[in-house]
């Protein structure tokens, strides 16, 4: 298959609408939160110097106007606000207003567009006029909003759909920016845990210590850790592994569940042992939405346990030469003991040259049987 | 809207964002390299500090603030977010720093006052911006931010006649060292005096 035919299959997967309905309610239900923990700081944060603002946004600004003049940013909305007769205090109250009601409106696929659309901008201008004042939530929240501002809405779960009657988004672009949001994860989590690694208090358990007992980090008692002190150092290298290995374990769809797993409960433990429950929300939120749909535990476990099965019969016929179910006896005809261990060895496997072609079963759908290599799914689904 | 748009321009965009990511991701990673935050040996680091300003050049920071390429580059990160770094808490963890206002009355009373935020999540920001105040190299920027704080612990202690902002660091003790009783170390790093009217900092060691 030529190099344009396996890009192409790669980036524009047919899929479904999942992925976007996860990750439009959860950034939906994320603005909408962002909004209500900053009501009573939102003008203390955005306000003028002048005006009760504990910075300024002018100095933010300042450093983002010499980097490029093109970035919306809160003043922006100020000057417009005051050239028709509203005091800044107005103009932010309503902004944040305008913020809250995207969240809301996202959450349940409402004006979806305009709701991302709006969402991204207002939370762009408050983290850039924010600028000291934002930290890692406010990045990834712009990276979310940003693919979800830009793929085929609504989903079929939205009200947009459902009530509007909207046309839902081609396959294969719902493919293609699933595709992004994942391989975006990939490399968040490949540099991340590049960066920690070449740290050595991520190996000897110094960093995790740090940074669960660095106010306000410090939710847990560093008794509590210090009683448990084998397991930090496991656990700070756990870390390490587990971000920097994401696109090697996530991409496989035998690991995913397992990595999808361990991702999660690592940011439910940053936000349950950190107080970073925004932060944790929005990466469960994108990790989720990137590699949950098309994944059930039940059929996981069923394909594992069915590799087991098939490995001990394959070890089997290894030592002994003696599949379970056949008597020993000399294989003068090649082609009855090839369809005899054919027959023993379904639902499907390969062993040695015998290529076993699997019986389908009774509930399989045609999305789940086996395609000609021509029509092979992506590698990544 | 889609259905006109070709392949093509799909993949070319997927293209450019995602050497855009890779760009600034592998610029910070040489930036710690380079700037001996890992353990990698001095080798490294020397190798670090020559790849450092290719990477630069190859986003474009290398050219004049007011070149077009330079401008759309940033603009275009700004806008998707993908700017900053993504190594959080890497490659070692910063010790928190501290930032104590000592408020100063007329008939002589002091009061302490730690800046405040309403909310948890208010308050995560905040530490983001002693962060800051503590990580930057220019001078005045650090004042700036500084008398901000003091400014707006003025305004609820309007009483108050001078406020003295002393800023720094502490270094918690490794678990070994909690164990043994050891208490956070303080290091002060600078103080500021700041003087109702003009408001003007005064930097003292």
């Amino acid at each position: 298959m030529s190099l344009r035919a396996n890009a192409s299959r790669f980036l524009f997967p047919d899929d479904s609408d999942g992925w976007l309905a996860i990750l439009r309610i959860g950034l939906g239900l994320h603005l909408a939160l962002y909004a209500l923990s900053l009501r009573s700081d939102w003008s203390y944060f955005l306000g003028a110097s002048g005006s009760g603002g504990a910075l300024g946004r002018e100095i933010s600004e300042s450093m983002l106007l010499a980097e490029t003049p093109l970035v919306p940013r809160i003043s922006w909305f100020v000057d417009v606000g005051a050239r028709i007769g509203l005091s800044e205090t107005a103009v932010l109250t309503l902004a944040w207003a305008c913020l809250l009601a995207a969240g809301w409106a996202l959450a349940v696929g409402l004006f979806s567009r305009s709701a991302a659309i709006a969402g991204w901008l207002l939370h762009l201008c408050a983290s850039k006029s924010g600028g000291f004042l934002v930290y890692g939530v406010d990045r990834f929240m712009t990276i979310g909003l940003f693919y979800l501002m830009l793929s085929p809405l609504p989903d079929r779960l939205a009200l947009d759909h459902r009530w509007r009657g909207k046309a839902l988004g081609r396959p294969e672009l719902l493919g293609f920016f699933r595709r992004v949001l994942q391989v975006h994860c990939c490399l968040i989590y490949f540099f991340g845990g590049l960066a920690k690694s070449l740290g050595s208090g991520w190996w000897n358990g110094d960093n995790l210590w740090r940074a669960l007992t660095r106010p306000p980090f410090d939710l847990v008692d560093p008794a509590l850790l210090v009683h448990f002190k084998g397991l930090v150092p496991v656990a700070g290298i756990g870390v390490v592994l587990l971000e920097t290995c994401y696109p090697f374990f996530i991409v496989p769809k035998r690991t995913r569940l397992a990595w999808l797993i361990g991702i999660v409960v690592m940011h439910v433990g940053i936000g349950l042992m950190m107080g970073m429950y925004m932060f944790a929300l929005v990466m469960i939120v994108l990790n989720v939405a990137a590699w949950a749909p098309g994944l059930s535990l039940p059929s996981w476990l069923r394909h594992l346990r069915l590799r087991k099965r098939s490995r001990t019969t394959s070890d089997r016929v290894e030592r002994d030469g003696q599949v379970p179910g056949l008597q020993r006896r000399p294989a003068t005809d090649p082609d009855r003991a090839a369809g005899e261990i054919r027959s023993a060895l379904a639902p499907g496997w390969r062993h040695g040259a015998i290529v076993i072609h699997r019986p389908v079963r009774r509930d399989e759908t045609a999305r789940d049987r086996p395609v000609p290599s021509a029509r092979r799914p992506s590698p990544i689904s | 809207m889609h259905t006109v748009r070709p392949r093509a321009l799909y993949t070319a965009a997927f293209v450019f964002h995602f050497s855009v990511i890779v760009g600034v991701s592998c610029r910070e990673a040489v930036f710690n390299v380079a700037r001996g935050l890992t353990f990698l040996p001095g080798s490294c680091v020397s190798a670090a500090e020559r790849i450092e300003p290719v990477v630069e050049g190859a986003l474009g920071r290398r050219l004049s603030s007011s070149n077009p390429v330079r401008v759309g580059l940033s603009t275009y990160w700004e806008l998707a977010g993908v700017e900053g770094r993504y190594g959080y808490f890497a490659p070692n963890v910063p010790g928190p720093y501290k930032l104590v206002l000592e408020l100063h009355y007329p008939e002589g009373g002091v009061e302490y006052a730690l800046p405040r935020a309403s909310s948890a999540a208010a308050g995560l920001r905040l530490v983001g911006l002693l962060d800051e105040i503590g990580r930057t190299r220019s001078e005045p920027l650090r004042e700036y931010m500084v008398r901000s704080i003091a400014q707006a612990t003025w305004r609820e202690h309007p009483d108050a006649v001078t406020v003295r902002a002393v800023f720094g660091t502490i270094t918690p003790p490794r678990i070994g060292e909690f164990e043994q009783g050891q208490a956070d170390r303080y290091r002060f790093l600078f103080a500021y005096d700041f003087t109702r009217g003009d408001a003007s900092g005064r930097e003292g060691q």
